[in-house]
């Protein structure tokens, strides 16, 4: 599995299965970056009350989040807020399992990327102000002031990512925290090669910076920081080619899962680092035990049990 | 192998055979007890003069003889950040599984890698040509191994950041 999927499995596949089967569930859900999803329901067995909570949602509470999410979810909005969770939605599910099967696929995906979608508000709002900008230049061709506009998501205890758009470009800057002095060294490994990867191979790509301990001069006025070893700052710099209507949701998409996506592979290659001297190990052992002289012949005894004399 | 390899296996081989004229000795201060001289440090008669095996500033091989037992500690090669931190996953690795190695010690000597410990018991059941090969096999191992692990790393980072890079397009 080389790339991470924007839906949640176990959310598409506990929904697939209530739509055909409805039935009383309570259950927890995990996500990543402390996302949790609740499915329970309350009154009836049909119907499905989705709620999920998030440490990113304080931040996007703010871009008028819970309009947004219920324009997309307009079907299931509900007045209802589970408490402990952040937002919630309320399933139908005879009403979902009425319809076609690609419209019943079609629905159970979108409520599936739930977490996605919210995640996806400030990206959205981002690429929209840089369109915006894009369009005043084109008309009166002056550079506009670099604006202090700069969107903050705390998805992490001490990690965020910081959105910046700008006339020409959108620029995306995740925080990330290396807990130990090996995932900090293979870190900058994996990270060199995002950077090289752009001059070598994938030109069109969007281009990767990276900076250590102290933040990118982008943001360094417009964010609280203070200077950590352990910090590291990675900087993707959108294009116009990245940015239009088309791309948009697919970049989006994509770029949300880049801690994900990076500190997985750290980990995957330290599991087969450990594999690997593991078998070293085993290789060593058999050199050692070379030395261990030849088990030196069993005296031998007859049927009876007397033996035989060597001398 | 490389051209200065060779002599430096070569030159840590006849020193270790040499070094490997081991013999029974109890304790001078202790009644009945019997312990690895070199490790002990206590009776100055009784150890010989150590010998240091350089083949460059980053590797080289320290063997301190004593009469009933030799300790050898190696320092491994290691360029960059990369590499210490391979060698040292790889030698704790090892060191955490001494049990099954019988001649090799917990904790390296300062200054060193790893460290082996090799008593006059253990020449006494092993066969001793076998446990100079494993040193020597051991040396020109490590290095090799850690070198592909870099290698490696850097092979899949290469691999991983042209991945997430390419769906952007």
């Amino acid at each position: 599995m080389l790339q991470l999927q924007n839906d949640n499995l176990l959310l598409k596949k506990t929904l697939t299965e209530l739509v055909a089967t409805p039935q009383l569930v309570d259950r927890i859900i995990s996500d990543f970056d402390y996302t949790t999803f609740h499915l329970s329901t309350p009154e009836d067995k049909s119907k499905l009350l989705v709620s999920i909570t998030s440490k990113s949602f304080k931040d996007i509470k703010q871009y008028d989040a819970i309009n947004k999410l219920n324009q997309t979810y307009a079907e299931f909005q509900t007045e209802i807020v589970e408490p402990g969770y952040d937002y919630s939605i309320y399933v139908d599910l005879l009403s979902v399992a009425a319809k076609s099967p690609e419209d019943i696929e079609l629905t159970i995906n979108e409520i599936s990327l739930l977490k996605r979608n919210l995640l996806a508000i400030p990206f959205k709002l981002a690429f929209k102000s840089y369109q915006e900008q894009a369009i005043k230049y084109d008309q009166s061709g002056i550079e506009p002031e670099p604006s202090s506009e700069i969107y903050e998501i705390n998805y992490r205890d001490e990690e965020a990512i910081y959105i910046k758009p700008s006339f020409d470009r959108v620029t995306v800057i995740f925080s990330t925290v290396f807990k130990d002095e090996t995932d900090k060294i293979f870190g900058k490994v994996f990270l060199q090669e995002f950077v090289d990867a752009r001059k070598r191979a994938v030109q069109n790509a969007p281009q990767v910076l990276y900076s250590h301990k102290e933040p990118p001069l982008e943001v360094r006025n417009l964010i609280k920081y203070q200077a950590d070893d352990k910090k590291g700052y990675v900087t993707f710099v959108l294009f116009p080619r990245h940015l239009t209507v088309q791309k948009q949701d697919n970049t989006i998409n994509h770029i949300q899962l880049f801690r994900n996506y990076f500190h997985y592979h750290i980990k995957c290659s330290k599991a087969y680092m450990h594999s690997r001297m593991r078998f070293r190990v085993n290789q060593y052992l058999k050199v050692l035990n070379r030395a261990k002289p030849e088990n030196e012949e069993v005296a031998r005894k007859t049927a009876s049990g007397r033996r035989f004399n060597s001398a | 192998m490389s051209q200065s390899l060779r002599p430096y296996l070569a030159t840590v081989r006849a020193s270790l055979q040499a070094a490997l004229c081991l013999q029974d000795f109890s304790s001078q201060l202790v009644e009945r007890h019997n312990r690895p001289e070199i490790e002990a440090q206590k009776t100055v008669e009784a150890i010989l003069n150590p010998m240091m095996i350089s083949r460059n500033e980053n590797e080289r091989i320290l063997i301190e003889t004593s009469v009933n037992s030799i300790r050898l500690s190696l320092k491994i090669k290691q360029v960059d950040d990369i590499e210490t931190i391979l060698v040292s996953k790889f030698t704790r690795f090892l060191m955490s599984r001494a049990e099954n190695f019988f001649i090799l010690r917990r904790v390296p000597v300062q200054g060193y890698d790893i460290s082996f410990l090799i008593t006059n018991f253990n020449t006494e059941v092993l066969i001793k040509e076998k446990l100079v090969d494993f040193i020597i096999e051991f040396m020109e191992d490590v290095d090799k191994e850690i070198s592909e692990m870099k290698l490696f790393i850097n092979a899949r980072a290469r691999f991983i950041a042209e991945a997430y890079l390419t769906p952007f397009d």
